[in-house]
């Protein structure tokens, strides 16, 4: 059974709640990160929370997710702790990966979450190696690459897809059009109308969905997995979505104008899911109002916790890099293991 | 001057159901030559039509009009894009006031929302589709030839078309009335969300109204014309109520998407004269037209009414054939004496 599933009243309203989490998480992540509180870069994932969660309403709970850049929607509706992932952003010990990783490295093997990724196209070989273990144990799971619209044309990804599509991997590979790579309109990146069209070239199916419709796209991943689990091999599923912020916080967007960005405001995918429930008799607007309020406090909450966590400790610096360290980097290590206590100052 | 529309609808024929079922893909570069072709097949009567062709952004009316045989004259319509169903309806309102006759490339639900639009004008519908019951797989060239035959008269249009019938649908729910309208087919899916709209689960089929019945039509229509078929121009529809076959005492074989059979199970099939409501009461489905989940319903009664107001289809054939009785593709030369 899935962690959450829009079959279910419950699950519906789990899949609501996490969309609202991605959105309060990132609106609130934006602020810190001008605030300059927030070290690095981060790229939020505003507008586009119908992919992440209707992808991950369609697993089973112990399936692999590999992220992009844009992580923190795919965390939080895989079921990410918010708290952690916060402390991750803030560069804090108590972060999913102690603080090293920061917005664009979250990962969580646990969880299934095999990370965000800095690198465009990333996930896809990530995805397809996840998808050759569980084929080679012969695991009941499937693994989920995420990819922009940008990384679409990389070299990685094809050979991932292909690789993946050859040998009839247990693989899903979920397209995020958000319309622009970086700051380039997906019509001046690729010669054809649909991505999911590029499945052809694979001789696998592709699909493209509303991405602005979180049912619309549990549904086609719902039908990839199966075929992924009936041994028929990977799926392209592309979910036409949009980002409201930026490529990155400070993005200044000359690109596109604000009309552009209304208009797809009008699409909202948590208003359009919310207002699907508030018709059905699911869900109440005073219920809409405290489940709003709710997550408010939750992830004012991470961000206090994220807040007091201790830096992680200078002397570990090249701890949690690698399974078993490599003697070239031991010497480093053991300087800085060294030095630890006179780089450590106030570590909050 | 004679006029002739073209409209090709960049979205049909790319939904979920080449995953679901074994839909065939039609890609824009497929609709390009076909566009292509319609505007040669426009162009072989002695005295081709003007042609007006609906824009879009995948190219395909850029294609059309660059690529036209020299002696058309072929032109964009002014208006505005929206890359959704509104271009196909605003498109074929221009059309109504403006063109002799009207080419179609779409499937079941382009040429649905022509036809809400088109009012008389003769439509010659191509099939570029996922689910299509009402376009039939003629050649471009076949159906441009076809256009021009009706459009500059050498086809007599009332002896060459037949009128198609729709259904229309009304649902009262909680949240008061919704509508919709499909042309050979609507149905009932026990499913709460419209999401990719293909209908995945055969089992899910509770009933629905239609318009013409065979087996050959793909969806409600088969599972109907499995019992007894309905001529798309007969009179009236065909009411049906199914569940589960091992729960009723007949059930059928049927084609109820592309590259899916199932077995269903039919407790109740009536006949239903024009303007005659069937009514469903239904707790949590979603109401498709012609193969397409369309309308999510709760609590309601939902009633279908088969009516005698869907679009004038072009026979292709007999249009050809009239244009030959009427000697429109014979070019008379001068008489050897005459040299």
């Amino acid at each position: 059974m899935a962690d959450y599933t829009l079959e279910t009243e419950e699950g519906r309203r789990e899949a609501l709640r996490r969309m609202l989490t991605i959105r309060e998480f990132d609106s609130t992540a934006g602020d810190y990160f001008a605030d300059g509180e927030i070290p690095g870069f981060v790229h939020l994932y505003i507008g586009e929370e119908a992919v992440g969660v209707g992808a991950c309403a369609a697993l089973e709970p112990d399936d692999y997710i590999a992220s992009t850049h844009r992580g923190h929607g795919h965390c939080i509706a895989k079921g990410l702790d918010p708290k952690l992932m916060m402390a991750e952003l803030f560069g804090k010990q108590d972060g999913y990966c102690n603080g090293k990783g920061g917005s664009m490295h979250i990962a969580d093997v646990d969880s299934g979450m095999l990370g965000a990724n800095g690198i465009v196209g990333a996930g896809p070989p990530l995805a397809t190696g996840a998808a050759l273990s569980i084929d080679y144990d012969d695991r009941e799971q499937v693994a989920v690459g995420f990819l922009g619209d940008g990384a679409v044309a990389q070299g990685q990804v094809h050979e991932a897809i292909n690789l993946a599509a050859t040998w009839d991997l247990p693989a899903v590979f979920v397209v995020e059009n958000n319309r622009y790579g970086e700051g380039t309109p997906v019509e001046e990146q690729h010669n054809v109308d649909d991505l999911s069209d590029t499945a052809g070239a694979y001789d696998i199916p592709g699909v493209t969905v509303d991405g602005m419709d979180v049912t619309a796209v549990a549904e086609a991943v719902e039908e990839a997995r199966k075929r992924a689990r009936d041994g028929d091999g990977p799926t392209i599923v592309e979910a036409e979505t949009y980002r409201y912020r930026g490529h990155y916080e400070g993005d200044e967007q000359p690109y596109r104008d604000e009309d552009e960005i209304e208009k797809w405001k009008e699409q909202d995918p948590i208003d359009r899911f919310s207002e699907l429930l508030v018709d059905r008799g699911e869900l109440t607007e005073e219920e809409l109002k405290e489940l709003r309020d709710e997550i408010e406090a939750e992830i004012e909450e991470a961000v206090e916790y994220a807040q007091d966590a201790p830096l992680p400790d200078p002397s570990e610096a090249y701890e949690d890099m690698f399974a078993e360290m490599p003697p070239e980097i031991e010497r480093f290590a053991s300087q800085a293991r060294a030095d630890g206590g006179s780089l450590g100052g106030d570590r909050r | 001057m004679t006029r002739v529309g073209l409209i090709a609808n960049p979205a049909a024929g790319r939904d979920i159901r080449r995953l679901t079922g074994g839909a065939s893909v039609v890609d824009n570069y497929a609709k390009r030559r076909v566009a292509e072709c319609v505007l040669e097949g426009l162009a072989v009567v002695t005295e081709p039509p003007d042609v007006a062709v609906m824009p879009d952004r995948s190219g395909i009316a850029d294609h059309a009009v660059s690529e036209a045989p020299d002696d058309l004259a072929v032109e964009r319509v002014e208006m505005t894009v929206e890359e959704s169903a509104a271009d196909t309806r605003r498109a074929a309102a221009r059309f109504r006031e403006s063109a002799d006759a009207v080419v179609v490339l779409g499937g079941d639900g382009t040429t649905r929302d022509v036809a809400l639009e088109i009012g008389d004008v003769p439509l010659v519908s191509v099939s570029t589709g996922t689910n299509n019951v009402v376009p039939t797989p003629v050649d471009g060239t076949v159906a441009g030839a076809a256009a021009a035959a009706v459009a500059t008269g050498a086809a007599d249009a009332d002896a060459v078309t037949d009128r198609h019938g729709r259904i229309d649908v009304r649902a009262d729910d909680v949240n008061g009335e919704k509508r919709l309208t499909g042309l050979a087919a609507v149905e009932i899916t026990d499913r709460s969300f419209v999401g990719t709209r293909a209908v995945i689960d055969p089992s899910e089929l509770v009933g629905g109204v239609v318009s013409r019945a065979h087996p050959s039509d793909i969806g409600l229509g088969s599972v109907a014309g499995c019992l007894e078929p309905l001529a798309p121009d007969a009179l009236g529809g065909v009411a049906l109520r199914l569940d589960d076959p091992e729960a009723t005492a007949r059930s059928v074989s049927a084609i109820v998407a592309p590259g899916m059979t199932a077995t269903i199970g039919v407790t109740e099939r009536d006949r239903l004269e024009w303007d005659e409501p069937a009514t469903f009461d239904v707790s949590d489905v979603v109401v498709g037209a012609d193969g397409e989940r369309e309308l999510e319903v709760v609590d309601a009664t939902v009633e279908m009414t088969p009516t005698a107001d869907g679009p004038r289809l072009v026979d292709a054939d007999a249009a050809l054939g009239a244009a030959v009785e009427a000697g429109a593709l014979v070019r008379e030369g001068p008489l050897l004496e005459e040299r």
